[in-house]
């Protein structure tokens, strides 16, 4: 408690938010470029979430990459699974496997599968790839955790779009009756999904509201202002008494300018051409 | 996990004698998973607001901070369990089999026999057995979908004996088990001493005739329909298949080698059961010809790409044809073949 209680209060220096900020540009680079050799995957959900993902691997989370199954790890559960290229380089940077490795996405018996798979991933808890599942195995994992009484924190990334899913408010329901505190769901609210706007295709507003009447408590941030993405997740790996959920209003795309906020991008690899102008733009925000 | 496969093989019954019984497969199951608690403290039971029909409130009763009842959400339920199971925890999710083989059969499949996580699923009102409650509460594809799922094994306990030994090779054999269960009681027919192992049989009559195949309930149409035949002057072998998904194939092999007939009999639709199942099996011998040249006869009896209907369970049985009758008629037409 003494240890949470100093994380809580500690400020958060310019010099931690400039390090992570610097990171995140390092995963967005990594993800373009592997989706860009493999031909396929998902370059929006996947830039649209990279820094709530850099805050967790390199600030949140407690695992350790030499043991990745270490029981008392944090537990992270991918529910947007399509999004994985950036959890994969999250894992890799972190020293879960080599970075080298990043360049056999989806590629034939490679370990980095289209969709996260437990079995064959180091640092994967769960395999997803079917929306709404990962949070509700989310669910089990936090039951778990409070029934061996361990301090572990299980934390879920969701997609908006994947509020749709009737599982979700299963999910969200069960959270609340069994006071799991120990659970922290982030929702990757960018707005768009393969045939559209969410707002159009299927309205999932007000989610805040929604998540506060399933007995959670809830913040909204915005989720590519790094200070705040940190300041929250700290607020919720340190908070007790209910589930957590940040609602982190984020752009598809981010960081490169003809994927910002444009449906095609959703699951599109980027051409030889465009990969040129992702990068420099995204190198181009380095400065 | 350190636990192997068992080597499944037939065992013929000390003593075969239907008794009546008040204990419905679903009871003796989970009468099973109470006591089993006692000596194994490390599994937790899931269930969706049906643990008063599935009796797995006994467990809940004993072990309350072991039991986790998740409301009417079979879909959340059962990844919840996968969830908890993650990191190889033994997690049991207990409900109706329409609801957890169907409605939850992606969860099943994609993130419990993927990651071969040992996930137990009780499943009651299989087949007809719920023939009171209609269609809704019929299980008659759960065999099906289940049996076709990679990593996943398949149990049909027919009596209190068996389900309580379906339990056990549940709990023992690694990853994901699924055992189907009856809503009503029926008989008992093994005596308490009976073992039951992953891929084993149990020949409950001998006889070189026609080879009679069936599992859980319409066992025990099996058994009569075999008396009838008996009157006729055929001799039925008949065997329980209580282990649907692997089965025992070098029983059924060397008893179809025998008797040249066998006839499949299942409480579930015809189509992707444990008859074509076998079928494919017989066929895969050299195409059908085995025992140095001769023909097996085959035939499967089940719901005939149908649905069923509500009604007294002996009644409706008999109407979609796995009655002791229709296994008894099946028989003889099948050898008229000869």
């Amino acid at each position: 408690m003494v240890q949470e209680k100093i994380t809580q209060s500690s400020e958060i220096s310019k010099e931690k938010i400039k390090q992570l900020k610097e990171t995140a540009k390092q995963v967005r680079l990594h993800i373009v470029k592997m989706i860009h050799k493999a031909q396929s995957g998902h370059p929006g959900g996947s830039l649209s979430a990279a820094d709530i993902m850099t805050a967790l691997y390199f600030d949140i989370l407690t695992v350790d990459p030499k043991n990745p199954r270490w029981p008392d790890r944090d537990r992270f559960v991918l529910s947007k699974g399509h999004a994985c290229p950036v959890w994969y380089v999250c894992l890799a940077l972190r020293g879960f496997f080599p970075v080298e490795e990043l360049d056999t996405l989806r590629q034939f018996e490679s370990r980095l599968q289209g969709h996260p798979v437990s079995t064959k991933t180091p640092g994967v808890d769960a395999t997803t790839g079917s929306l709404g599942i990962g949070f509700a195995q989310a669910i089990g994992m936090a039951l778990e955790g409070k029934w061996l009484k361990k301090n572990y924190k299980v934390y879920a990334l969701l997609g908006d779009g994947e509020m749709q899913e009737g599982v979700i408010w299963e999910a969200a329901a069960s959270a609340n009756k069994y006071k799991l505190d120990n659970l922290v769901a982030i929702i990757d609210n960018n707005n768009l999904q393969n045939d559209g706007f969410t707002d159009s295709i299927m309205p999932i507003e007000p989610l805040d509201k929604k998540f506060e009447a399933f007995g959670w408590t809830t913040r909204r941030i915005d989720g590519h202002n790094m200070e705040q993405v940190l300041t929250t997740l700290r607020e919720a790996k340190a908070h007790r008494g209910s589930p957590f959920c940040i609602i982190a209003q984020t752009v598809k795309g981010k960081g490169v300018s003809f994927m910002e906020n444009v449906r095609g991008w959703h699951g599109k690899p980027p051409s030889d051409q465009e990969l040129a102008q992702a990068i420099q733009e995204i190198e181009g925000g380095l400065k | 996990m350190s636990r192997t496969m068992e080597k499944g093989s037939a065992t013929i019954p000390v003593k075969v004698e239907l008794r009546k019984t008040d204990s419905p497969t679903r009871k003796s199951f989970s009468e099973r998973m109470v006591e089993y608690g006692e000596l194994d403290k490390s599994f937790v039971v899931f269930e969706s607001d049906i643990g008063y029909s599935t009796y797995s409130y006994l467990f809940g009763n004993k072990y309350p901070d072991r039991y986790y009842n998740m409301g009417i959400a079979e879909l959340g339920t059962m990844a919840a369990a996968a969830g908890f199971a993650a990191d190889g925890r033994t997690v049991i999710v207990s409900g109706y089999g329409v609801f957890l083989t169907m409605r939850a059969v992606e969860v099943v499949r994609s993130f419990i026999c993927y990651p071969h996580l040992n996930v137990k699923i009780l499943s009651s009102h299989g087949g007809l057995t719920a023939a009171i409650d209609g269609v809704t509460h019929q299980a008659t594809e759960d065999i099906a979908y289940m049996s076709t799922l990679p990593e996943m094994k398949v149990l049909v306990p027919c009596d209190t004996v068996s389900a309580r030994g379906a339990f056990d090779i549940a709990m023992r054999t690694p990853g994901p088990v699924f055992t189907r269960l009856m809503r009503d009681p029926l008989w008992d027919i093994y005596s308490a001493e009976e073992t039951f192992v992953l891929g084993g049989s149990k020949i409950l009559r001998k006889g070189d005739g026609i080879t009679l195949v069936s599992y859980g309930d319409i066992v025990f149409q099996a058994l009569e329909a075999a008396e009838t035949l008996r009157s006729k002057g055929i001799e039925a072998e008949v065997i329980d298949m209580y282990s649907v998904k692997p089965f025992d194939a070098e029983t059924l092999l060397a008893s179809a080698r025998k008797t040249g007939a066998v006839l499949v009999a299942e409480n579930h639709q015809k189509r992707n059961g444990l008859g074509y199942e076998i079928a494919t099996f017989l066929l895969k011998q050299g195409g059908g010809l085995v025992d140095g040249g001769r023909r097996i006869l085959f035939d499967n009896l089940g719901l005939d790409d149908t649905f069923g209907e509500s009604g007294n369970y002996f009644k409706v049985i008999d109407k979609y044809g796995i009655s002791a009758r229709a296994i008894a008629e099946a028989a003889e037409g099948l050898l008229r073949k000869r």
